[in-house]
């Protein structure tokens, strides 16, 4: 009982530390966005856009692909449902499909994807960096090692993200009209009227809130675990799972919380 | 020019720097050795102002390195180069832009500038045609005369270097080693060389240091070094495996161990 508390203090520490140290380093990383965006001399050096193209078009095949199969199956998954209780109408399902994919399901499913993807590479990319004394170079140059390595990600994955998030939806949309049209004889102009009536304005921009604010986290976790990387190529694989765990966790939670403060 | 006193830094319950003290002079070249594990690296890293000591202080002119931090360190890190043991060059950028880099990001000079002064610092360590390159494509040697080149990017005044000929083969240590000695006479860097090759140190140093377990064992010039009539300084100068330093870096007694488990 004794060691249950005291894991559990251990635990609630650990947890407080990484807390204070990811709000420090979100704190420095955003000074550090000031200066780099006033420089315009510096933006040349370290283009933005070279890390949207990384993180953002590299991750658009997968997250295009599983979204869209995403938008298949649940769409199959309704209309068999349908079919059991007996109504044979299925023209709810363009405006409940388009409503779970923007509302619900896209932001975190594109998060989720991104964080395995994209989070994990930070780590990798920065601890390798770490073990290779090349950030202890940097800084012996008197180069600001957030400036250089973390400020280009996280204003990346900001900018990547939310775009992702956009046709990620549309695309498991699109899937989802494929199989209505196809499969289900429903017609293009009732699924695109059907869809369009059921979406408001606010699923969007609730969309690329969320999406904005996983990217913060996703960029920051990722990042702050490859900063803290020690020793060698263990401690990188260590690291490197342990921002898939953690950010996967956290921005499933944080969905939770963001879902419930913009329709709750 | 760069001075340390009392420094002492333990890790866990190692001791691994025990009150040493050192002094560097301007324009001469300082090298440090000692056994592996020995706090070489240790000290060279508080140097640099990269590690806090748990007690004593460095200076580099009048500027007390230890008792500031962060961005105050910055006008101290501008004046030094340091060569690190395998290079730490940034694998995602070129070799011409790996040495560009300090320059673009302390000075305000003009990319057609940057680019005649990496051709020069380049040619400075015999890679002239290599600016295109990755430093994955280059051997280690290479890739040290790369480091070594991005070192001297901003004109330093001291050079560090972190067993500069570790891990080369003989051509390419001497190599490295006129480099030095090159720096040394003709710009008039002030070096300092952690190392553990005796023989390079004998050659160039204007001074010699030796520490043994945390503590200057002897510090003087490859003369006096050689005249000393320590015969742990002796054995290490001659590379002797027997004498007062042994193989065994346990404490233990090996026999107690295999019994008691």
């Amino acid at each position: 009982m004794k060691s249950l508390f005291g894991f559990i203090g251990r635990a609630f520490i650990t947890f407080l530390r990484d807390l204070s140290s990811l709000t420090s380093l979100f704190g420095d990383t955003i000074v550090q966005s000031v200066v780099l965006l006033k420089d315009h001399r510096k933006q040349k050096q370290w283009p933005i856009l070279q890390q949207v193209d990384q993180i953002g078009f590299h991750s658009l095949l997968m997250v295009l692909t599983v979204s869209g199969l995403f938008g298949i199956a649940m769409t199959v998954l309704i209309a068999f449902e349908l079919r059991e209780i007996g109504d044979s109408n299925y023209s709810y399902i363009p405006g409940f499909v388009t409503v779970a994919i923007f509302r619900g399901v896209g932001p975190l499913l594109t998060a989720v994807i991104v964080a395995g993807r994209v989070g994990a590479a930070f780590t990798a990319r920065i601890g390798t960096m770490k073990v290779s004394e090349e950030i202890l170079a940097l800084e012996t140059m008197a180069i600001n090692p957030v400036r250089f390595l973390v400020v280009q990600r996280f204003l990346g994955l900001l900018l990547s993200l939310p775009a992702l998030t956009i046709l990620a939806g549309g695309t498991a949309v699109f899937g989802s009209f494929l199989l209505c049209s196809t499969r289900l004889g429903i017609r293009p102009e009732i699924f695109l009227r059907e869809a369009m009536d059921a979406l408001m304005l606010k699923d969007l921009y609730a969309g690329v809130i969320k999406a904005t604010v996983f990217a913060m986290v996703i960029a920051l976790i990722g990042c702050y675990r490859g900063l803290l990387v020690e020793g060698g190529a263990e401690d990188v694989g260590r690291s490197t799972m342990i921002t898939v765990v953690t950010s996967t966790l956290t921005v499933i939670v944080l969905d939770t919380v963001l879902t419930a403060a913009f329709y709750g | 020019m760069i001075k340390a006193r009392g420094i002492t830094k333990r890790y866990h319950d190692r001791m691994v720097l025990d009150g040493v003290d050192f002094l560097a002079e301007q324009k001469k070249i300082t090298y440090v050795f000692g056994t592996s594990g020995g706090g070489k690296s240790t000290l060279l890293k508080i140097l640099i102002g990269a590690l806090k000591p748990d007690a004593g202080s460095v200076f580099y002119h009048d500027l007390d390195i230890t008792s500031i931090s962060g961005r105050e360190l910055d006008p101290f890190r501008k004046r030094i180069g340091m060569l690190f043991q395998r290079g730490a060059l940034l694998n995602s950028l070129t070799v011409g832009e790996n040495i560009a880099l300090p320059m673009r990001e302390h000075t305000v000079l003009d990319e057609n500038i940057i680019a005649i002064m990496v051709k020069m610092k380049l040619e400075l360590v015999g890679l002239r045609d290599f600016e295109h390159l990755l430093p994955g494509q280059l051997s280690g040697g290479m890739q040290k005369r790369v480091a070594l080149a991005r070192a001297l990017a901003l004109d330093p005044e001291v050079v560090f270097f972190d067993e500069p000929t570790s891990g080369l083969d003989p051509i390419m240590a001497a190599v490295i080693t006129k480099l030095i000695a090159d720096l040394n006479r003709l710009l008039g860097i002030t070096c300092i060389v952690v190392t553990h090759a005796v023989e390079e140190a004998m050659r160039i140093a204007d001074k010699i240091v030796i520490l043994y377990q945390g503590r200057v064992r002897a510090e003087g010039t490859p003369q006096e070094i050689r005249a000393s009539s320590d015969p742990l300084v002796q054995q290490f100068i001659t590379g002797n495996p027997d004498g007062p330093i042994s193989f065994h870096a346990s404490s233990k007694d090996f026999r107690e161990d295999l019994l008691v488990g």
